[in-house]
């Protein structure tokens, strides 16, 4: 009984610790993204007319989640389709970012803005982010 | 019987304040004399936003008789600007819709990086912004010229102590003139309540004119 208690304990914190990591990335995340990312792409990811593209439900975010860190540290050229709409804008790099910061903004906007949040692995976006062009 | 006296009177100075409320006029003014009915009077002179010759997105000249008799607002950007621009225009869009149609009041959108932006990408830009570029339109011309315009037409009417020389073109202001080339008033268009604010102010100026 004792041994089933630990267990039962053992699982609450170890879960609850998890999350509150979650929630500390996602919270930073949110901050860098209102300082780096909504300007263009706003604050509730609608982006602007036909001209920045949304993130808010976009079906090019969720087949390119991914790639997301490198867009972030690279920015992206030349033309891209969401929806059923064009982009053709270039989008800046955004500079003077740690990997953890890139890693927090995808963290967040890849929990905010999809139909169904998207959970990326830690090595995948680290290794992602090592790996860009 | 006393008291409804009372609550007309207080009705009716209501009534007189708010439709005489006006919008203020921006800027420096001087006081001439001339000559009216054979008598000497003093008159007002207003600043205005100086004559201009600019291109729109179609290559089309714009210049102030483009404007005359008409409310507009003028606002600065660059199309490659990550920072206020695209909230700017998300606010603009709102008034745009709000107005869309209306042949008194003109949207003039003035670059401020004119050897980035031709005439073909402001073209593009009107596009993806939904303006067909006839009541909204997006100008270029000489360098100086726009920065001319920006500091001592539009902000520096309205600022006239401002010590800063091209500061306030990056201040993401939305400029209200009226049909006779006078600001009246400046809002800051990165803040939906300011926008709101312009709105209210179009419609009073609407009335006035």
């Amino acid at each position: 009984m004792r041994s089933l208690t630990f267990l039962c304990l053992l699982f609450l914190f170890s879960c609850s610790d998890s999350e509150l990591v979650d929630l500390k990335n996602i919270s930073h995340g949110a901050e860098l993204y209102k300082n780096y990312c909504s300007n263009c792409h706003q604050m509730d990811g609608s982006g602007l007319a036909q001209l920045i593209p949304p993130l808010y439900q976009s079906d090019y975010l969720t087949e390119n989640a991914g790639a997301l860190p490198c867009i972030i540290k690279n920015g992206l050229k030349g033309k891209i389709r969401v929806g059923s709409n064009s982009y053709t804008l270039a989008m800046p790099a955004v500079r003077n970012l740690s990997r953890d910061d890139v890693k927090d903004i995808c963290v967040y906007v890849l929990q905010k803005f999809p139909k169904t949040p998207i959970v990326i692995a830690d090595s995948v976006l680290k290794n992602t982010h090592k790996n860009c062009p | 019987m006393k008291f409804v006296y009372v609550a007309f009177a207080m009705l009716l100075v209501v009534g007189a304040c708010s439709e005489k409320k006006k919008l203020p006029i921006l800027g420096n003014r001087a006081a001439v004399e001339r000559l009216i009915d054979c008598k000497l009077q003093i008159d007002t002179l207003y600043a205005t936003v100086a004559d201009f010759s600019l291109s729109n997105q179609d290559g089309k000249t714009i210049t102030q008789e483009t404007v005359k008799g008409k409310i507009y607002i003028a606002d600065f950007f660059f199309a490659s600007c990550p920072t206020i621009c695209p909230i700017m225009k998300k606010q603009m869009i709102r008034v745009f819709e709000k107005y869309k149609g209306d042949t008194g009041i003109l949207f003039l959108s003035h670059t401020i990086d004119p050897e980035h932006d031709t005439i073909a990408l402001l073209k593009d830009y009107a596009t993806r912004l939904g303006s067909d570029g006839t009541q909204w339109m997006f100008l270029t011309g000489e360098r100086e010229q726009i920065y001319e315009l920006a500091e001592k037409g539009y902000y520096a009417t309205a600022m006239p102590d401002s010590l800063e020389p091209g500061g306030y073109v990056h201040s993401g202001g939305f400029i209200l003139v009226d049909g006779q080339r006078r600001v009246r008033g400046i809002y800051n268009g990165t803040d939906e309540k300011e926008v709101d604010q312009l709105m209210l102010d179009m419609d009073l100026l609407k009335n006035e004119q």
